[in-house]
């Protein structure tokens, strides 16, 4: 009894050191957007401290307020998201269930672009949308964007469909089904659970994107990941600010993240169930 | 929308590359009838059933619905509904949604389909569970939701794959007998897939059987079993199957165990051949070839004893009342009609 209490006790301790690695940069945005500038630099840190929510009454809608650089953050994911999804739904579907010539390299082609270093392709990617002029736009980055998240989503999406057995299809077509209709009315509901996963991973993907968004972008089209450096300059830094920015941009992500959690859970479990009816 | 459901295939062929699935299939099914696909697994049976519901093309040969080549009809303008062996209930939907699915496709507008589901329900007895998901459900109401959905529609063919495989064996005689009267009282044609031979001789109007993919004999299961037109046949229909012995044929008389045993049966002079012999059609009497009874089988009413004949094993089915023991040595006969002679190396009947 000694033992099995101790044993708990040890994985609970490790558990904590982990929780605590990784919860700190976190903690820490948080305390310092609540900071004012002075405090932050207070050494020793104040863990004590008269809570402002100036940093973000500033990095809102002070002179250089981040709000549009939000607003274009939320443009290219629910952009990219979407444009992904409507692709890689029927894509995965094809892969899954059609035999047609060169799918077993079209499956290695999508896991291929996988592995790329994105630093290696950055340059030509820049090169190609300087030459037709979408450097700093739209549909530029979200064009980029799905270069990578199209891949990812299609490569998650097929081991759904190949979840649902083949029977289930020949019945909706004996039962008077098109093909189009078997797909909308019968299979996407039972890979609704992937889906929402997918969505989840590609939003988030695209939302935290840094390295093609601070080469692609410019003064137009801004997302928030690379407008954050807007408070770090040469003579200073503005650490309560970037920090505020910092817990902002998180939200969204933590909303979505606690929103989509039970379908995460599930879609992270469907097929472990042979059967799985009861969805 | 019902047709006659009158179904003939015309030298069917299926390759999987290399392999021939079906070489050349021919049989008619008659308007009405309970036809059963009969044969072990891997014989081409369930192959034939998806090459008729359009869910495979063959490689070559002909499918005729009704008179109407429908070889390179679309599965689902067919008009064909069909039970799957895992039943394919769409785990989304109720029960209801499921039975109602086909109408839907059919565009039956939305104040026909709800009576009508109801009526499908209340055939196979489900209608109390209208609203549950099929996870919700037990085997044999699954296999319910499945029948119900595959006669909401009163299509003019009714293909069951294998549809009792997945229930236990209980339920599997409960239903076969339902499964039976459902399909008289609806009148439909049904095609019937199994390797059980008992559910093809108790369900079958008329059966066909498949041996690596060809059809060895079609016909009533009467006749089937009464005349089996190959060894295979033979060994795979009855229980316990036919006992198939090889023995010598001379001059209208085989010779059996070193005696000689008066058939009907006849071929011409001296030749090698498989006797067959239907262990119910063994009778013990005097002066027939002595048999020791290595083990019997007490069934109940009836008993099957397994009996050394000189060395061959012989299994004879006897009722009630008159068992011999187990050790003892009795006397076996059949009667001339009752022995069936077939080629050994054609393995057909003679």
């Amino acid at each position: 009894m000694t033992a099995k209490r101790l044993r708990i006790f040890a994985l609970l301790a490790i558990s904590m050191v982990f929780l605590l690695a990784w919860a700190f940069p976190i903690i820490w945005s948080v305390l310092n957007s609540l900071k004012t500038d002075s405090d932050v630099l207070a050494y020793p840190p104040k863990l004590v401290f008269a809570p402002t929510l100036e940093a973000y009454r500033d990095v809102l809608f002070g002179s250089g307020s981040i709000l549009p650089n939000l607003l274009s953050s939320v443009i290219i994911s629910v952009g990219t998201t979407i444009l992904t999804m409507l692709m890689a739904v029927p894509a995965a579907y094809a892969l899954a269930r059609l035999r047609f010539r060169g799918k077993k390299f079209a499956g290695f082609y999508v896991l291929a672009t996988q592995m790329l270093p994105p630093v290696g392709i950055i340059i030509p990617y820049f090169l190609m949308l300087r030459n037709i002029g979408w450097i700093d736009t739209y549909q530029g980055i979200i064009l980029i964007y799905l270069s990578f998240s199209l891949p990812f989503a299609i490569w998650l999406l097929v081991s759904y469909f190949e979840d649902i057995p083949f029977e289930m299809e020949e019945a909706a077509y004996l039962d008077g089904a098109s093909r189009l209709k078997t797909l909308w009315r019968i299979i996407i509901p039972q890979v609704r659970g992937g889906i929402a996963v997918t969505v989840v991973f590609v939003f988030l993907n695209a939302w935290n994107e840094f390295l093609f968004a601070v080469v692609l972008s410019g003064n137009t089209v801004r997302p928030v990941t690379v407008a954050m450096f807007n408070f770090v300059s040469v003579e200073q830094t503005l650490w309560a600010k970037l920090a505020a920015v910092s817990v902002l941009a998180m939200l969204p992500v933590v909303v979505l993240g606690v929103v989509a959690q039970k379908h995460i859970v599930k879609g992270l479990t469907v097929g472990a169930v042979k059967g799985g009816g009861r969805r | 929308m019902s047709g006659q459901g009158q179904v003939s295939f015309r030298n069917i062929v299926k390759m999987h590359g290399e392999f021939a699935a079906l070489k050349g299939v021919n049989f008619d099914i008659r308007p009405g009838e309970f036809f059963a696909l009969l044969g072990p697994s891997g014989s081409g049976k369930s192959t034939t059933l998806r090459i008729l519901a359009g869910l495979d093309a063959p490689t070559a040969g002909r499918v005729l619905i009704d008179d109407k080549d429908v070889t390179s009809t679309d599965a689902r303008d067919r008009d064909i509904a069909m039970v799957f062996q895992s039943y394919a209930l769409y785990p989304h939907m109720t029960v209801a949604e499921n039975i109602a699915f086909p109408l839907e496709m059919a565009k039956l507008p939305k104040a026909e389909i709800a009576p009508a589901v109801k009526d499908a329900a209340r055939k196979v007895k489900i209608d109390h569970l209208l609203d549950r998901k099929p996870g919700q459900l037990s085997g044999g109401q699954q296999q319910r939701c499945a029948l119900a959905r595959a006669i909401v529609r009163k299509a003019r063919l009714f293909l069951l794959d294998e549809p009792l495989s997945n229930l236990d064996a209980k339920l599997r005689l409960e239903t076969r007998a339902e499964l039976k009267k459902l399909q008289r009282s609806l009148g439909v044609t049904a095609v019937y897939v199994t390797h059980d031979q008992e559910e093809a001789m108790t369900l079958a109007d008329r059966m066909a059987v498949f041996m690596s993919g060809e059809i060895q004999q079609v016909g009533t299961p009467a006749e089937v079993f009464a005349r089996p037109n190959s060894i295979d046949i033979g060994g795979f229909i009855g229980n316990p199957p036919m006992n198939l012995i090889p023995a010598r044929y001379v001059d209208g008389d085989v010779i059996v165990a070193g005696h000689r045993l008066k058939t009907t049966a006849a071929t011409a002079g001296e030749r090698d051949v498989v006797v067959g012999l239907r262990p119910g059609a063994l009778r013990m009497t005097e002066g027939g070839v002595g048999a020791r009874v290595d083990l019997i089988e007490d069934l109940g009413d009836t008993a099957v004893l397994d009996l050394d004949c000189a060395g061959t094993m012989i299994r004879m089915r006897v009722s009630d009342g008159n068992i011999p023991g187990e050790g003892d040595t009795i006397s076996i006969t059949a009667r001339p009609q009752d022995i069936h002679l077939f080629d050994p190396a054609t393995r057909m009947r003679l």
